[in-house]
């Protein structure tokens, strides 16, 4: 349900999805104003962010000059038309936003990059390696007893997720567990913890290492479970007795998750980690338990990104490197996501609140979904994907009108 | 403005046309009988020598979907040309290619409609959408040209029917939640996988027998099979209630699917990929055919209809609901990855990818229990041609599966290359059926239709839909059927000479059943308390199909 005009001008509450983080939460209460929006039901500061952003510029820029629209696009056709190889990066958008950005990649021999590619990467190596046994939010919070969480305390990323699917509110509940009696822990490098206290004062199990000793300490439990025996005392400084007891919550658990989040793991062959939990996971489902991996994070549509661009060509979204002699920038949610400096013509498609470091040839600014414009997002689950709503008014042009009046020019 | 379809042979079962040479007019779309006096024909094609068949319907093709394209993004090395099979067009597991012809199990969504338009296909249907992911399920569905689509909604696994089930809920509660899933997830019937099995894995139970209880809800599938059936049939969804039995894949799971045919007590339901449903433990390896105990069960009940999944030779990749089975498969996988998920208290999903070789002994046996299932089943209108893409083979090697009923020989000569062992287990060569073109219109439109309950589609009477597809008549039928000379949709002309010439996007086929939207105040509860969307999103309006102005809905009556 869109708001029109005339209801705008009373102070309006409506229910919204966030696309500030992968959780989509779609419980957002807000208040909309004719001076803006006020979040009601959470102090989260990624959607207090989101949905508080004012409404920036709307006039289109050439060389930071103000121009009409068709100006705009009259340029950023002729500056295409000019290169051979476009990059198309950021990404930042909807499926309907992306499927828009494909099309022009199509007709540009554009290459496509992600904002998150890097990233997202790691899990696809993993997923194209060995595959993976994994779970959704909703199995989580209903079934999840032991929660692990693996170099990454989950809510500088998702800030819901252990209100909204561990410890739950008064009004929720799990179906087939104690929420309140939930086992979490944490391996990584000083995580912050507090998230993984239990309502009844529990603390959560810690296991604090530097990032660079989990591959080796992930590899040990993944052993212990195998049920192999070790000469050691202790591994990177950790107790082989601490990961032990960590192995038998895991293998007494009714349904385990292992958390990670590929931007935590952000070093060199972190994919390698990240197999290394799945195939923990593995090894517990094939024993006597049940076992899921989560994949968290996520923002900017980068699930959406990669689901459509897999569909639509067949591949997943790649992380590589490529020789360009023009970008087009896309960061229709968040105004902080900037390109890299660049010689070359930069043609940037952005939130219009976008505060420049190098002034782009051609700005157009464009609709946010979910604020501006209605739209659709994958969650970081890639189970469910769930609609986006127009929350407020603006005349900002939607991704896929600019860019379909891009292509008119090139052909 | 009139098309002219002049002196074309026709096979459409629905008016009796057994190979007539008979006129056909097309007006807006439509066939009609005859233009009035004044209208003027427009267009004339001059079909003399030529085949005409309504366009085919493949009832049960995996072409979007959160595991489709889990498949596509685990799989990049199936996209690689250069890495693909072709074989000889003698060997068994050779299939023609058409002009653009990929071997990817897992097209992307745009050749997903072409390579179906070129072979005379004008509508597949999804038959495994998670109704939490029905949402991607469309969006793919979406950009899927070329092909009219349409879906069925998986339960049976859910917790919400689950709970209702186990609670001895009343069968008009059943019914409207029913009804409500068809409603919000724009499908046109409704589907059960391994039932319970999927929920049951998620308690640790590795398997689940018709009569086995769900350890945590103490239901049987044989209950829950009995309340979706009684649900589809009261509440008038033409298509019966689409069964992936238990025990996928199993050997000796033949008892069970004889069994799960007399778990509806008489009320229609389809037994989907009963090849894979179809093992004895006999004989050394302790793997058997039991073609003939099945086909013999089908002739037999009357109620039930079944699709094959035939398998055919080479690499493919199997996605499907079953996470109980594949975890179980996952062992088998080539290139050894898998993907296993437990789904939002709705369903789950596991893709394995398999290459079916004709020396291996189980995959030469699935081969043959396929086809004789097919040359054993009496009545064409309840046995349907699928390989269950892609899960026995890509929807591409149709025109290959189709040479093989019709062409005796063929088929003998193929069978006579596979594993000796395998041979020695199958009754296949005395089997002399060949498929009759008739019989294959019926297979792969008019039947089709009639089950998924399309009235104007399958068929070239009056008022059909003008997809239309017309061959050249050869001896070697796979040539025939990979190339039509034209393939139209809805009047239009889309295809020539098995190229696309012109895009066209279809439509959405769905039914939606009345029911009492009071059902929603519990649904609300239980999304709001365990769920982690709101109610009001897990719904699918019509206007996000049509979004683009590409897509529409289509509605289809009830059958009472």
């Amino acid at each position: 349900m869109e708001i029109s005009s005339n209801t705008q001008q009373d102070n309006k509450k409506v229910v919204a999805t966030c696309p500030a983080c992968g959780l989509l939460c779609d419980d957002m209460s807000l208040e909309i104003k004719q001076s803006g929006i006020k979040v009601l039901n959470t102090n989260c500061t990624k959607s207090i962010q989101f949905f508080e952003q004012p409404l920036g510029e709307i006039s289109p820029k050439i060389n930071g000059q103000p121009v009409t629209l068709q100006q705009a696009i009259s340029h950023a056709a002729t500056l295409l038309k000019a290169s051979k190889k476009p990059l198309l990066a950021g990404l930042s958008s909807d499926v309907q936003g992306f499927r828009a950005v494909y099309s022009l990649a199509q007709k540009t021999n554009g290459h496509l990059q992600h904002l998150n590619s890097e990233s997202m990467a790691r899990n696809m190596a993993v997923l194209q390696s060995t595959g993976w046994q994994t779970t959704t939010l909703t199995e989580v919070k209903n079934r999840a007893d032991v929660l692990v969480c693996i170099g990454t305390d989950i809510v500088s990323h998702n800030t819901r997720f252990f209100e909204r699917f561990i410890w739950l509110s008064q009004d929720s509940s799990a179906m087939f567990t104690d929420a309140s009696k939930r086992e979490v822990i944490y391996i990584g490098e000083n995580l912050n913890t507090q998230a993984g206290v239990s309502p009844d004062s529990k603390q959560p199990t810690s296991i604090n290492c530097s990032q660079s000793d989990l591959p080796e300490i992930l590899a040990v439990l993944r052993a212990l479970i195998a049920g192999k025996k070790l000469k050691v005392q202790t591994v990177a400084g950790i107790k082989i007795g601490d990961l032990i007891a960590i192995s038998d919550k895991l293998k007494q658990a009714k349904y385990a998750v292992l958390a990670w989040i590929a931007k935590d793991l952000d070093y060199a062959h972190a994919e390698l980690t990240i197999q290394t939990i799945t195939e923990t996971v593995a090894l517990l489902n094939s024993q006597t338990s049940r076992a899921a991996g989560l994949s968290l994070g996520g923002s900017d549509g980068d699930t959406s990104a990669n689901n459509a661009n897999t569909w639509l060509s067949g591949f997943s979204l790649k992380h590589s490197e490529i020789d360009y002699d023009a970008t087009i920038w896309v960061n229709s949610f968040n105004a902080k996501n900037l390109p890299e400096k660049t010689v070359k013509s930069l043609i940037f498609l952005g939130n219009a609140n976008t505060t420049f470091e190098q002034i782009p040839d051609v700005f157009i600014p464009i609709a946010t979904p979910g604020l501006d414009c209605s739209g659709t997002l994958f969650r970081v689950d890639s189970a469910v994907v769930l609609p986006l709503k127009k929350v407020r008014q603006s005349n900002l042009p939607t991704l896929s009108k600019v860019i379909s009046q891009i292509e008119v020019l090139l052909s | 403005m009139i098309t002219h379809l002049k002196n074309g042979r026709i096979y459409c079962p629905v008016i009796g046309a057994d190979g007539v040479i008979q006129d056909i007019y097309i007006r807006d779309g439509k066939i009609i009988a005859k233009p009035n006096a004044s209208e003027k024909v427009s267009q004339t094609y001059d079909l003399t020598g030529k085949i005409v068949m309504a366009g085919a319907i493949d009832m049960h093709s995996h072409i979007g979907g959160g595991k489709v394209n889990i498949a596509r993004m685990m799989l990049p090395e199936f996209q690689n040309t250069k890495l693909q099979e072709t074989k000889l067009y003698s060997e068994p597991e050779a299939h023609i290619c058409t002009p653009n012809c990929s071997h990817h199990a897992t097209p992307n969504t745009a050749d997903t409609g072409f390579r179906y338009i070129e072979m005379g296909y004008t509508a597949a249907f999804e038959p495994a959408i998670l109704p939490i992911n029905a949402r991607q399920a469309h969006l793919e569905m979406a950009d899927t040209p070329m092909i009219d689509k349409g879906g069925y909604a998986m339960l049976g696994n859910d917790d919400y029917f689950l709970r209702l089930l186990s609670r001895k809920a009343d069968q008009k509660a059943i019914n409207d939640y029913v009804a409500w899933t068809l409603h919000a997830t724009q499908a046109i019937g409704i589907k059960v996988v391994n039932p319970g099995g999927i929920s049951a894995f998620k308690f640790n139970q590795r398997r689940l027998n018709l009569d086995e209880n769900h350890s945590y809800y103490q239901v049987t599938p044989r209950a829950i099979l009995k309340s979706l059936s009684t649900a589809v049939q009261q509440l008038g969804i033409a298509k019966p209630l689409h069964v992936h039995c238990n025990n996928l894949g199993a050997a000796g799971n033949f008892q069970t699917t004889l069994d799960t045919m007399g778990a509806s007590d008489g009320i229609p339901m389809h037994l989907t990929h009963i090849q894979f449903h179809s093992y004895g433990a006999e004989g050394d390896k302790k793997f058997s055919s039991a073609a003939a105990q099945i086909s013999e069960a089908l002739n037999r009940n009357k109620h039930i209809t079944a699709d094959v999944g035939q398998i055919l030779f080479g690499q493919t990749v199997t996605a499907s609901g079953d996470s109980m089975m594949q975890h179980l498969n996952a062992k088998h996988a080539n290139p050894k990855k898998s993907v296993i998920m437990d789904i939002e208290c709705d369903a789950g999903c596991g893709v394995v990818p398999f290459k079916y070789r004709d020396q291996n002994y189980v995959n030469a046996l699935q081969w043959a229990i396929g086809l004789e299932i097919f040359l054993s089943v009496e009545d064409p209108w309840r046995i349907f041609l699928t390989t269950d893409h892609p899960n026995g083979a890509p929807f591409t090697s149709y025109p290959h599966l189709i040479r093989l009923l019709m062409d005796k020989s063929f088929r003998n000569e193929a069978f006579a290359k596979l594993n000796l062992d395998a041979q020695a287990m199958s009754n296949l060569t005395s089997l002399n059926r060949e498929y009759s073109l008739y019989e294959i219109a019926i297979l792969t439109r008019a039947g089709a239709a009639k089950l998924i309950g399309l009235n104007d589609r399958g068929h070239l009477g009056a008022g059909a839909a003008a997809d239309i597809t017309i061959y050249t008549d050869q001896p070697d039928r796979e040539s025939m059927f990979a190339k039509p000379d034209y393939v139209f949709k809805d009047g239009e002309l889309v295809v020539k000479n098995g190229v696309v010439i012109k895009v066209v996007w279809g439509k959405t086929h769905t039914a939606k059943p009345e029911f009492d939207i009071g059902v929603e105040q519990n649904l609300k509860q239980y999304f709001d308390k365990y769920h982690t969307i709101q109610l009001d999103n897990f719904k699918i309006s019509n206007d996000e199909i049509a979004s683009d102005g590409r897509g529409g809905v289509i509605t289809h009556t009830q059958s009472n």
